[in-house]
């Protein structure tokens, strides 16, 4: 029984990624035109699926896979040709089958009425036979399947009704089977030759290939992750009992050889974290599969047309990015096709090409993935951007005026905001941009829009490469040790408190002619101080951090020193108010909280109401 | 009678039917199974030696069943290996050319194990005499 539910789970998962797979060969498809190696690929991948839930007793989905298949195989045949409505239909079809695996998964014993589907695939074809198929040409027929096809009805004349009629066929053949076989074997190997031995070489290759590849369950690898972190736990506090040791048995020669495996430890430490974070990284392609189709329906329905562009897309990223990042990808093209890009006659009269564009393109920068989404449509209108959240209350009349351009743009960002007045069947749903915010911050990320008046617009998402282990700062706080995430820092002063100017209640200090806003760590964590900490110091820390193009600096009583962390999270905290990531346990065994410079930059610039 | 620890290969490209097939097979007995993802990785485990029974599937990338089928025919190392084509319903005209490659028997998808058992049985029933 066992065996049972891990093949249909197994049988969901691929029937999922052939789905994903096909989803944006039909775009391919519509750009090309008819192209026998796309056509055959998505009747192969329907074909598959038919059959293996057939096996599992999948009625619908078989029923689905069938018909679909059906306009495949004709299309292939070149008994139709292509066009919208075939494949706006069989792409619903995708949309069913994904809905019908659901629910296999699910195990909700939901049942999807999929008779107005099958009618709306029959009908298709039925209409699509009827028109008259240009002849093809004969450089892309699929020249050999065909023939046997057509052979096989001349041959045969009369329909093979039964099986028992093949399987006659069968025994009749037999007999003959031998002499005929060695014949037209000994013809086709006199014909094969080169390409024959060419191929064979190149084989054992291709197979060694294949068997390195491995099918392993998240959690076990989640369970190594979890497992290595723990290792770099014990490293860090093994590294710190060992250099007390070597300060104070120095003479001794043990101590020697305690510091020669400690750092050997360290450094296989190191590599065994990058290699586990490997495992868990996959290129980001994965998700991107479904956008030239979203792109396409998307477009159509609001009579613009636009061209996706993807760049980058074998950049690999961590598991949890690829499971978290594709929400915020679609609302980022959603918003760039509604409220981006022109109407072709728009774009015309402005001298722009009919057709806008939009482009994703991922790289790895530092230890960091970056992805733009840019479009060369209208750009964001600023002075609307404020209007609109001045009439929804979300901002003042005096905090408009005060905003930059740069600013106004990142109002989008703001929970409530979505600058159509009624949510369009698109756009809508009642989410705005503030989710991309919120989702990307989840992945310790942040994002951030810039924008040229009639010259586009592009969002920034940039994402850490890891999110279990961080490099961290270790600061003390009125006693306290916390961690704050190293990659947001761009660097740490010290100053004396004369250099803290006071402008309009708010601390801030000068750096390098540039003004940024100073907090004092202990206020915002309520830390109310047991007397070890330097209340009214000359001498403060400061941390600088930037997020995007917000920075901000934290005053601490003192800094630490560097220390590579494994994130534990902590249930039940809100991180949104406390500021705190989660925990972790450092070299010297004690737990500190790792600070969320994400939400205090968030509510640090976050615009009050009204 | 077919012999039970008669190495068998099993070709398909979609992983889930390999899982199916080796599953009914192992139900009706045959455990010595192994996998290709297609006609070309089929025909390079082949060379191998020692399979007893080919059981593929017809459509795959790279090569499929037919072509994998015409070649094991044409090499005179492998021709003697019996060979089961698994097909879909509509697929019934192909199984003319497959016959005249020289299969030894189909089978329709989807099968049981007592279906997949009877046709193995009867290409070693034929073979044997």
């Amino acid at each position: 029984m066992d065996d049972m539910n891990e093949i249909i789970n197994e049988f969901i998962t691929e029937a999922m990624e052939s789905l994903d797979k096909i989803e944006p060969l039909f775009v391919e498809l519509e750009k090309k035109g008819h192209d026998a190696d796309l056509v055959n690929e998505i009747f192969r991948s329907m074909h598959t699926i038919k059959g293996a839930a057939g096996f599992l007793g999948f009625q619908s989905i078989v029923d689905v896979a069938h018909s679909s298949e059906n306009i495949m195989k004709k299309l292939r045949d070149r008994d139709i040709s292509l066009s919208t409505e075939l494949i706006d239909v069989i792409l619903k079809s995708i949309d069913m089958l994904r809905l019908l695996l659901g629910h296999q998964q699910a195990k909700d014993g939901v049942e999807e009425n999929i008779s107005g589907l099958i009618n709306d695939l029959e009908s298709v074809l039925q209409k699509a036979l009827e028109q008259p198929v240009p002849s093809p040409s004969a450089t892309d027929e699929p020249a050999e399947e065909k023939s046997v096809d057509s052979k096989a009805d001349i041959s045969n004349g009369e329909e093979i009704s039964s099986q028992k009629q093949v399987d006659e066929n069968i025994h009749e053949k037999e007999v003959g089977h031998d002499n005929s076989l060695l014949q037209s074997g000994e013809a086709a190997t006199a014909q094969r030759s080169l390409a024959d031995e060419q191929a064979s070489c190149e084989l054992p290759a291709t197979n060694k290939e294949i068997a390195k590849n491995l099918r392993v369950d998240v959690n076990r690898i989640d369970k190594v992750m979890d497992l290595a972190g723990e290792v770099v736990l014990v490293r860090n506090r093994l590294m710190n009992i060992s250099h007390y040791f070597n300060q104070k048995y120095s003479d001794d020669p043990l101590t020697e050889t305690l510091m020669e495996s400690v750092s050997f430890l360290d450094r296989v430490t190191s590599d065994m974290q990058l290699a586990v974070m490997k495992i868990r990284m996959q290129p980001i392609n994965k998700i991107l599969g479904k956008f030239p189709r979203f792109v396409r329906d998307m477009s159509a329905s609001l009579n613009k047309d636009v061209a996706l562009h993807i760049k980058g897309e074998g950049t690999e990223v961590d598991k949890s990015v690829i499971e978290n990042i594709s929400d915020p990808l679609t609302h980022i093209l959603r918003n760039a096709i509604d409220h981006g890009i022109e109407s072709p006659d728009e774009r015309s009269a402005k001298g722009k090409s009919p057709a806008g564009n939009i482009l994703i393109n991922i790289y790895q920068k530092g230890n960091q993935v970056v992805i733009d989404v840019s479009d060369d449509g209208k750009g964001l209108d600023t002075d609307r951007l404020k209007q609109k959240a001045i009439e929804k209350g979300i901002l003042s009349m005096e905090e408009a005026d005060k905003m930059t351009d740069d600013n106004a743009s990142d109002i989008i960002f703001m929970p409530g905001f979505s600058t159509r007045d009624t949510a369009n069947e698109l756009s809508g749903r009642g989410v705005g941009m503030d989710v991309v915010k919120t989702n990307v911050s989840l992945l310790n990320g942040y994002v951030e829009v810039r924008s040229d008046r009639d010259r586009g617009t592009t969002f920034r998402i940039c994402i850490p490469l890891t999110l279990a282990i961080i490099q961290a700062l270790m600061v003390e706080v009125s006693g306290s040790k916390y961690a704050i995430p190293l990659s947001p820092i761009e660097e740490t002063l010290q100053v004396s408190s004369a250099q803290i100017k006071n402008v309009n209640g708010q601390q801030v200090i000068v750096i390098r002619d540039r003004v940024c806003p100073l907090f004092e760590l202990k206020n915002l964590l309520g830390e109310n101080g047991n007397g070890n900490g330097k209340e009214d110091s000359e001498q403060k820390y400061l941390v600088v951090i930037s997020m995007g193009e917000k920075r901000f600096c934290v005053a601490v009583d003192n800094l630490l020193g560097q220390e590579e962390v494994v994130i534990k999270a902590l249930d039940g905290i809100d991180t949104s108010s406390t500021y705190v990531l989660g925990a972790t346990i450092t070299g010297d065994g004690k737990v500190v909280f790792i600070l969320d410079v994400n939400s205090m930059s968030r509510n640090f610039f976050e615009i009050a109401k009204g | 009678m077919s012999d039970p620890n008669m190495k068998i290969l099993v070709v398909d490209d979609f992983s889930t039917m390999r899982r199916i097939v080796k599953n009914l097979l192992r139900q009706i007995g045959y455990e010595n199974v192994e996998e290709a993802e297609d006609g070309a990785q089929a025909y390079s485990r082949l060379q191998n030696g020692g399979f007893g029974l080919v059981i593929s599937d017809w459509n795959m990338p790279n090569m499929n069943g037919l072509d994998l089928l015409k070649k094991v025919r044409s090499d005179p190392d492998l021709k003697e290996i019996p060979i089961l084509m698994v097909t879909a319903e509509a697929e019934k005209e192909r199984v003319i050319a497959a016959i005249q490659a020289g299969v030894n028997n189909y089978v329709v998808k989807p099968f049981t194990g007592e279906i997949l058992k009877e046709k193995i049985e009867n290409i070693f029933d034929k073979v044997n005499i």
